[in-house]
């Protein structure tokens, strides 16, 4: 069975990208009478390079003799298991912009400042709680207050 | 030419104005000093900021980051010996060892003084290329300005350190980008059904997201392989001004020589610091009485390696205000907030808005102007600042990236924008795929497709392309640095191969 590259997992998630999108671009209008190409014709050039690109690097990647190691789900397993932490950012990003609207700049900003220093710095003394409350509330009324009155950009 | 450089300066002169430079020059040394940061990253924190502002004052503070960026590596590189930026590294070579002989001060003095130089004589690289340029290209019609950006994005991707392949389809990938929602004839593209799509993507959260989060999470990623030792350094530092001088007296040719490599790097697509730091300190060692002497800690390589990087600031602007093609991440960001600011960037800029480019010169001068005074006077807080954990930072720059595109427009898809490209950047960067080119692209993309059409509408047959002397001399350049990057990889690939051979 064929191993799990990096080349081999971007080319075919290219591939996938450029099938999706060169459906969806059927539906784009066609050209009118005075234009002489449609709206359709640039993103299509390039859902081609992009395509024959992927293609190339596919080959290329078949063409180079790797080591047979676990499979693709095992592969996917350890990927995500040694990535825990930057996973949990990237949630904690998420339910950030999530909650903005909702619970209001403040709120969400120490919020996901509180438990991202908790998450990289980790919260097992009382030195690390006070640096991260501390920093997490000033920086976010910091920021509030600059942009609120400073600039007059309104926050959520 | 005087005349709006004077108004300019009566623009950039005024108190507030001087306040942002002088604030957009400390924190890009501070962003500069942290290694990991970045000048890229200090310049898209600092770009929110600028939302509010009128176009003058919000281009200053950039300047201002931008000058003080380029010369912070110098702090942590001659303190930590770990080089703030990328393009700092060969500061490291001779700037560490000369502070581990006990003379720090020297060394960040000597690297203080050059980057003042690199940026003053970038500055008029910039006065006297920019408007000819400028000039020369009035006379590009669309087939023309279509073949540059051709030639241009090819030169980027050819440039991304031997993924080739890569580096094109990332090009592509983000010219893509910029098809998503309405195009020039209203016909909407890609919305996938979702409403918010239909206007497209907003180019800032797209380049924030993209390069941000692959950058800030690899920094993580990085901490948790290294395991770093807290560093007890001392920054207890004093500058001998005495010293200083003498030592860059004798460095006159070095200096002009470095920094006139910094200007003509900076002003190629898809070079910067980094190259331009590389290239004047080889340059240096080959033309000194004594090579060998390079590295362990002289004021030649400081001055060579500082000068250089410096004056990419002025020469990088070259290319971005005369034909409109930024040639490096930060440049395109920098092209970003003109665009933000109802300012394109291109030969008409000079015609059009000439105080606009009178107050780049003039926030570059005064900028450097700052830039020596801040670092000679508050080095001390400088060498604590670059202390910063990157557990804080992370953190703190996220939240910032977020509300900064939020600001863009109060709208909280553009945060969700930034969201999604964060994770498709950084598994383009896990990847191994340059993101350079794709942000350059997405940069581009709109140009592109306006110049390609205009001149598809003036004439039908893709020939034109070939048949006008500067389209097709664009096109065999681009073509020229395909084939010059496949012949590099070859000849990569064939010394690792008979470096695994002999290792056999």
């Amino acid at each position: 069975m064929l191993t799990l590259t990096k080349d081999r997992a971007l080319a075919l998630a290219l591939l996938l990208i450029v099938a999706v999108m060169w459906r969806e671009s059927g539906s784009i209008a066609p050209p009118t009478s005075w234009q002489p190409y449609g709206s359709a014709l640039f993103p299509r050039i390039l859902l081609v390079v992009i395509g024959v690109f992927s293609l190339l690097i596919l080959v290329r990647s078949l063409l180079v003799k790797v080591p047979e190691r676990a499979g693709a789900k095992q592969l996917i397993h350890e990927w995500f298991q040694s990535r825990r932490t930057i996973l949990a950012l990237f949630l904690l990003f998420g339910l950030y912009a999530a909650l903005l609207p909702v619970v209001g700049y403040i709120a969400a900003t120490i919020g996901f400042l509180v438990a991202s220093l908790a998450l990289l710095m980790g919260i097992n003394t009382r030195r690390k709680w006070m640096i991260n409350l501390t920093l997490s509330c000033t920086l976010a009324i910091v920021i509030f207050v600059v942009f609120r009155y400073g600039l007059n950009v309104w926050l959520p | 030419m005087t005349n709006f450089f004077l108004q300019a300066l009566a623009e950039v002169g005024t108190p507030s104005v001087l306040g942002l430079i002088t604030i957009g020059v400390l924190f890009g040394i501070i962003g500069g000093s942290i290694p990991g940061f970045t000048v890229t990253m200090a310049i898209l924190v600092v770009f929110p900021f600028t939302f509010a502002m009128d176009p003058v004052s919000g281009v200053s503070l950039m300047v201002g980051v931008f000058v003080g960026g380029y010369s912070g590596g110098i702090v942590s590189g001659v303190m930590l010996g770990i080089p703030g930026t990328p393009s700092s590294i060969t500061t490291v070579y001779d700037g560490y060892p000369m502070a581990q002989k006990g003379e720090p001060g020297r060394a960040l003095g000597i690297g203080v003084a050059s980057s003042f130089l690199g940026t003053l004589i970038s500055v008029a690289v910039l006065v006297f290329f920019g408007p000819l340029i400028a000039n020369f290209s009035m006379n590009f019609r669309p087939w023309e300005i279509t073949a540059l950006i051709v030639f241009a994005l090819t030169l980027v991707a050819g440039l991304s350190s031997g993924a080739l392949l890569k580096g094109l389809m990332a090009a592509a990938l983000g010219l893509l980008i910029t098809t998503v929602g309405y195009d020039r004839n209203s016909n909407l593209r890609f919305d996938f059904d979702l409403p918010a799509m239909g206007s497209g993507f907003e180019i800032l959260p797209v380049m924030i997201g993209i390069f941000a989060f692959s950058q800030l999470l690899g920094n993580i990623e990085k901490l948790k392989d290294e395991k770093s030792e807290a560093k007890k350094i001392d920054t207890n530092v004093t500058i001998p001004y005495g010293q200083i001088l003498k030592d860059m007296a004798g460095q006159k040719l070095n200096t002009l020589r470095s920094s006139l490599i910094g200007s003509l790097v900076g002003a190629l697509p898809g070079t910067g610091g980094t190259v331009a730091n590389f290239l004047s300190y080889d340059q240096a060692k080959k033309f000194s009485r004594r090579p060998e002497e390079f590295g362990t800690g002289i004021p030649s390589g400081i001055v060579a390696s500082e000068a250089s990087n410096s004056a990419v600031a002025g020469g990088a602007f070259v290319p971005t205000l005369a034909l409109g093609i930024p040639g490096d991440l930060p440049m395109a960001i920098m092209m970003g907030v003109l665009i933000l600011h109802g300012i394109t960037p291109g030969p008409m800029m000079f015609e059009q808005n000439p105080v606009l480019v009178g107050a780049i010169y003039a926030s570059l001068l005064i900028g450097a102007v700052v830039m020596v005074l801040c670092n000679l006077l508050l080095v001390r807080w400088f060498a604590k600042i670059s202390l910063i954990p990157q557990q804080i930072l992370v953190p703190v720059v996220l939240m910032l990236c977020a509300i900064g595109a939020y600001a863009l427009n109060n709208n909280l898809f553009d945060i969700w924008v930034l969201f999604i490209f964060g994770i498709i950047g950084y598994l383009l960067w896990k990847a191994e795929v340059p993101l350079t080119p794709l942000i350059l692209g997405v940069v581009l993309g709109d140009n592109l497709e306006r110049q390609l059409f205009r001149a598809l509408e003036l004439n039908e047959s893709w020939m034109t392309f070939l048949t006008r002397p500067l389209s097709a001399l664009f096109l065999a350049l681009a073509v020229a640095s395909i084939l010059f990057s496949l012949y590099q990889d070859r000849k990569i690939q064939r010394l690792k191969n008979a470096a695994s051979r002999e290792n056999i």
